[in-house]
């Protein structure tokens, strides 16, 4: 499940390690803008996934990655700015879910299903793979919370120590929470002959 | 898991799948894979699971997900109005004192890059490729821990021997003077595992024999393990096994296991 490029562009973060006092300001924007451009997708698939509305996923990861410039700026670690900037937007889309419960917004409406994204070419195998795709949601959306995140942050590639650092859990706990979700997962694959 | 022939649990078999598992234990789960149809089914089936998830994952949002130009032009705006808004400091006391404290952070890493070199020099002259021995040179590898909480480090999985990243793996194998030896011939191992608190560090790292002398890597994984357990049962305190598989790990195995030489199953 882990994405061996998004695991060696953490590995390779910081894009350059030095410091950023006052003459270098430009740099540290493009370097901000350019992981901007590398995390902002997996940061939108998984604050969407846990039930954020585009829009607000926006305003958070740009409020993540302001964060991220003063942050730099102020001459703190570069270390694992993935991890950073995840923990941080996590933070921030949990501030936002708390104070507007009722914005919140189911990811995936039922429409959706009818994306055409759909890559079988016969209608019976597209039938087949919406019904696959809607039971699996179905499990998906039936996991405790916890259990969704940690799934949903491993899909992107974070490794166990992130994941813990993000959701202030221990190693133990973001396994056994993989395990028991991806079990489910299994049943339900099992079922559907997958 | 303990032990080769027990059945693997469903989240060692992910540990596994993850290469999240210690050395140690991976070197197990990977034996009884080999023997066991069953197991190796339920990976299997674990594994489709995982390839199932993503593949819903991405496709909830391959046609969704709004293009980037627009956020990315905001994220540029917003960091330059921060720079337009921003005191100019440059003519204030304060640029002066920041100022001064460049300088002097400055010429402090360049008096310890000037002694790192001089130390390195020494280093190297003195010892050229030296021998590698079961014990760890105690100038070059002195052990080096995290301060941890035993409850905290206990309830986490016995993850012992992270791997090490490539660059590091080989300034180790300078350090030792063996940087042109077979890859495969040496663990770069953590004098005092992670599962005791041991930190990534170059001072609690030295390439181990897998299998030069009867005292090898293997041997210190079982000696790694034992220790755990004891400071995990109350039995050790946390402190006192880091001490002791830092300042000689052969002595400590001979303690805590009874023996004077390897036992069997460890090597």
């Amino acid at each position: 499940m882990s994405s061996n490029l998004t695991e060696a562009a953490a590995r390779a973060l910081p894009i350059r390690s030095a410091a950023y006092p006052g003459g270098r300001r430009d740099r540290l924007e493009e370097d901000v803008v350019a992981l901007f451009d590398e995390f902002r997708d997996p940061l939108l698939r998984y604050l969407s996934s846990v039930g954020m509305a585009f829009p607000d996923c926006e305003d958070v990861i740009q409020e993540a990655f302001f964060a991220l410039f003063q942050h730099l700026h102020q001459g703190k670690s570069h270390d694992n700015l993935r991890g950073w900037l995840f923990r941080v937007a996590h933070n921030l889309a949990l501030k936002r879910q708390y104070r507007t419960r009722r914005d919140l917004e189911v990811p995936s409406e039922p429409g959706a299903e009818n994306s055409a994204m759909d890559p079988a070419p016969s209608p019976e195998d597209q039938a087949a793979y919406r019904q696959t795709r809607l039971r699996l949601l179905a499990v998906v959306e039936a996991l405790p919370e916890q259990d969704r995140r940690c799934l949903f942050l491993r899909a992107e590639g974070l490794r166990y120590r992130e994941i813990a650092g993000i959701l202030d859990m221990s190693l133990g706990a973001v396994a056994l929470s993989l395990a028991r979700s991806l079990t489910r997962v299994a049943r339900r694959a099992k079922q559907c002959n997958l | 898991m303990k032990r080769e022939d027990s059945h693997l649990s469903d989240q060692d078999l992910l540990l596994n799948v993850d290469g999240e598992l210690s050395t140690y234990d991976g070197r197990l789960a990977r034996a009884h894979l080999k023997a066991c149809w069953k197991c190796r089914v339920r990976r299997d089936e674990l594994e489709n699971a995982i390839s199932g998830f993503v593949r819903f994952h991405h496709s909830q949002f391959e046609a969704k997900l709004p293009p980037p130009d627009g956020p990315r032009a905001l994220l540029k705006a917003h960091l330059a109005q921060l720079a337009a808004t921003e005191p100019n400091r440059s003519s204030s006391w304060l640029a002066l004192l920041r100022n001064l404290r460049w300088a002097l952070t400055v010429a402090v890493c360049i008096l310890l890059a000037v002694g790192l070199f001089l130390s390195n020099v020494g280093r190297r002259t003195s010892r050229p490729q030296m021998a590698i021995v079961s014990i760890p040179d105690g100038r070059l590898t002195p052990g080096a821990a995290l301060l941890v909480d035993r409850r905290k480090l206990c309830t986490e999985p016995n993850i012992k021997n992270k791997e090490v990243p490539v660059a590091l793996r080989r300034r180790v194998l300078e350090e030792y003077g063996v940087a042109s030896a077979e890859p495969r011939a040496y663990e770069i191992d953590y004098l005092i595992t992670p599962a005791l608190g041991g930190a990534d560090d170059i001072h609690n790292l030295w390439p181990q024999s897998y299998s030069s002398t009867a005292w090898n890597a293997d041997v210190k994984d079982a000696l790694e393990d034992r220790l755990r357990e004891m400071v995990c049962d109350g039995n050790l305190d946390l402190t006192e096994a880091q001490r002791e598989i830092a300042a000689n790990w052969i002595a400590a195995y001979k303690k805590y296991f009874h023996t004077d030489k390897p036992l069997p199953e460890a090597r």
